[in-house]
């Protein structure tokens, strides 16, 4: 299982964490990884200043934003299986 | 008997006046609440003036430990007379809630009081006497829980005269309204809101008079401790935590660097929802022992903005059922406006330096321009705030 924690504090709120948690969500069932990936919800990663962070197993990646985010999740979710 | 008195008033003026004719007059002292509600003779500004000083004079006067006979007699003598009637008039029902939780009530005039105990009418021994030529009604009795009186005026007892009833409402069909909405987590709000509701439709919304409503209800105090915000001094955070959880009452933790203190403090794990109830709110979280963990300052301010709609005299029943909602601001927001009764803020002053981001669509440095404001708002509902800065 492949745990993944997105920030949604408050900088990382604004900078949108909803819509990255809803694309993650999205791109897990597009690939059929249920059973293979969990999402949590982090407060604060101590990354304010480089939203959206988040923690993919014990890796911290930050700046996620709208136009990366599906490359993120291939390399570091997909690239994991 | 620990008691706090819970009250919440409002009017409908009457059709194409700019002031109301009624008032309402609440005063909070040291052992009592007083709440006082007057209906001038006539109506627009003459009446208002009646109203005004009647029921300033009134709960002034009670609340200074003065007698009620002194306080008819001072409004006998104080009112200015009207040239077309010569009379110097307005109507007033008092209520008096001493804090040992003996309940004194005084009617002249005004529609009899609506009296339900956990949500059953009930009556008061009534007894009359004549204080300067007035027949005034009087009652003692002794308060408990969940005890209920709705202060009227006469335009809900004559709601929809010369609209659609005939009769108006009538007093006994308002007691039957009442009972019928009786909840216990209603709020005094929730009352008034919706009784004026169905004066104002049964008026057609012209009210034929100014119509006012004054619920109040008698409530065990509930004390809220909020901590916002870390210490800007690493090494106090175990103190400020420990005082914060050791108090009294419900537990509220505001803002996700705070959360993660409090959690390490404790030595109780955080874990944060993912659902969100409302995309523009960030979801909330859970520590063992704390009641409500949210995000810090965009939840807040959200909270806030409910808080000021649920006070604005234009707010409505949907602005109350906002308050219902699941996201961390809707339960902030109902924690301190509609349960609290005593809220304790602990304000921590660190600033987050990615909160100095010029490019963050809101200022988050507002924080404790926010609780300020959240301070206001609930002293203005009568409820004790007190502010602690780490």
């Amino acid at each position: 299982m492949i745990r993944v924690y997105i920030c949604v504090g408050s900088s990382c709120h604004l900078k949108g964490s909803y819509h990255i948690i809803k694309t993650f969500e999205s791109m897990i069932k597009e690939h059929n990884l249920k059973d293979k990936v969990e999402i949590n919800a982090s407060f604060c990663l101590g990354r304010c200043t480089n939203g959206v962070a988040m923690k993919i197993e014990e890796e911290l990646v930050d700046n996620v934003n709208l136009s990366n985010v599906k490359e993120i999740f291939e390399k570091y979710v997909m690239g994991r299986m | 008997m620990s008691i706090y008195v819970d009250t919440c008033f409002e009017s409908l003026n009457k059709f194409n006046e700019e002031l109301c004719g009624d008032k309402v007059e609440i005063i909070r002292s040291d052992n009592s609440s007083i709440i006082v509600l007057a209906d001038g003779l006539g109506s627009g500004v003459k009446a208002n003036i009646l109203a005004t000083l009647t029921s300033k004079i009134i709960a002034t006067m009670l609340s200074n430990g003065l007698s009620l006979d002194e306080a008819v007699e001072t409004i006998a003598s104080t009112l200015p007379v009207c040239r077309e009637r010569d009379i110097a008039y307005s109507t007033f029902s008092i209520l008096q809630i001493m804090d040992s939780g003996e309940g004194y009530l005084v009617e002249f005039d005004n529609p009899s009081v609506f009296f339900m105990k956990k949500g059953k009418r009930s009556e008061l021994e009534k007894q009359t006497r004549m204080i300067n030529g007035k027949l005034v009604t009087e009652s003692r009795f002794n308060v408990s829980y969940e005890d209920l009186f709705i202060l009227v005026s006469d335009g809900v007892i004559h709601a929809g005269v010369g609209a659609t009833l005939n009769l108006g409402w009538q007093w006994n069909n308002v007691r039957e309204y009442i009972e019928r909405i009786y909840k216990s987590d209603l709020s005094p709000k929730n009352i008034v809101k919706l009784l004026l509701s169905v004066c104002e439709n049964l008026y057609a919304r012209k009210p034929g008079d100014d119509t006012t409503v004054a619920a109040i209800k008698i409530r065990k105090p509930v004390v809220v401790n909020v901590m916002i915000g870390p210490p800007v001094n690493k090494n106090e955070d175990r103190n400020v935590v420990n005082r914060f959880f050791d108090g009294e009452g419900k537990k509220v933790v505001c803002g996700g660097t705070t959360s993660q203190i409090v959690s390490r403090v404790l030595n109780k794990k955080i874990t944060t929802n993912i659902k969100y109830y409302n995309p523009q709110v960030p979801p909330t979280a859970e520590i063992e022992g704390i009641d409500l963990v949210t995000e810090g300052v965009l939840t807040f301010g959200k909270a806030l903005e409910y808080a000021k709609r649920y006070l604005s005299t234009g707010s409505n029943i949907k602005d109350l059922i906002e308050l219902g909602k699941r996201d961390g601001a809707s339960r902030l927001a109902k924690l301190l406006l509609e349960e609290s009764t005593k809220v304790n803020f602990f304000i921590g002053r660190a600033i987050n330096p990615a909160h100095q981001n010029p490019e963050l669509p809101l200022d988050l440095g507002l924080k404790i321009k926010l609780v300020k404001e959240m301070a206001e708002c609930l002293k203005s509902l009568g409820k004790r705030v007190e502010i602690e800065y780490y």
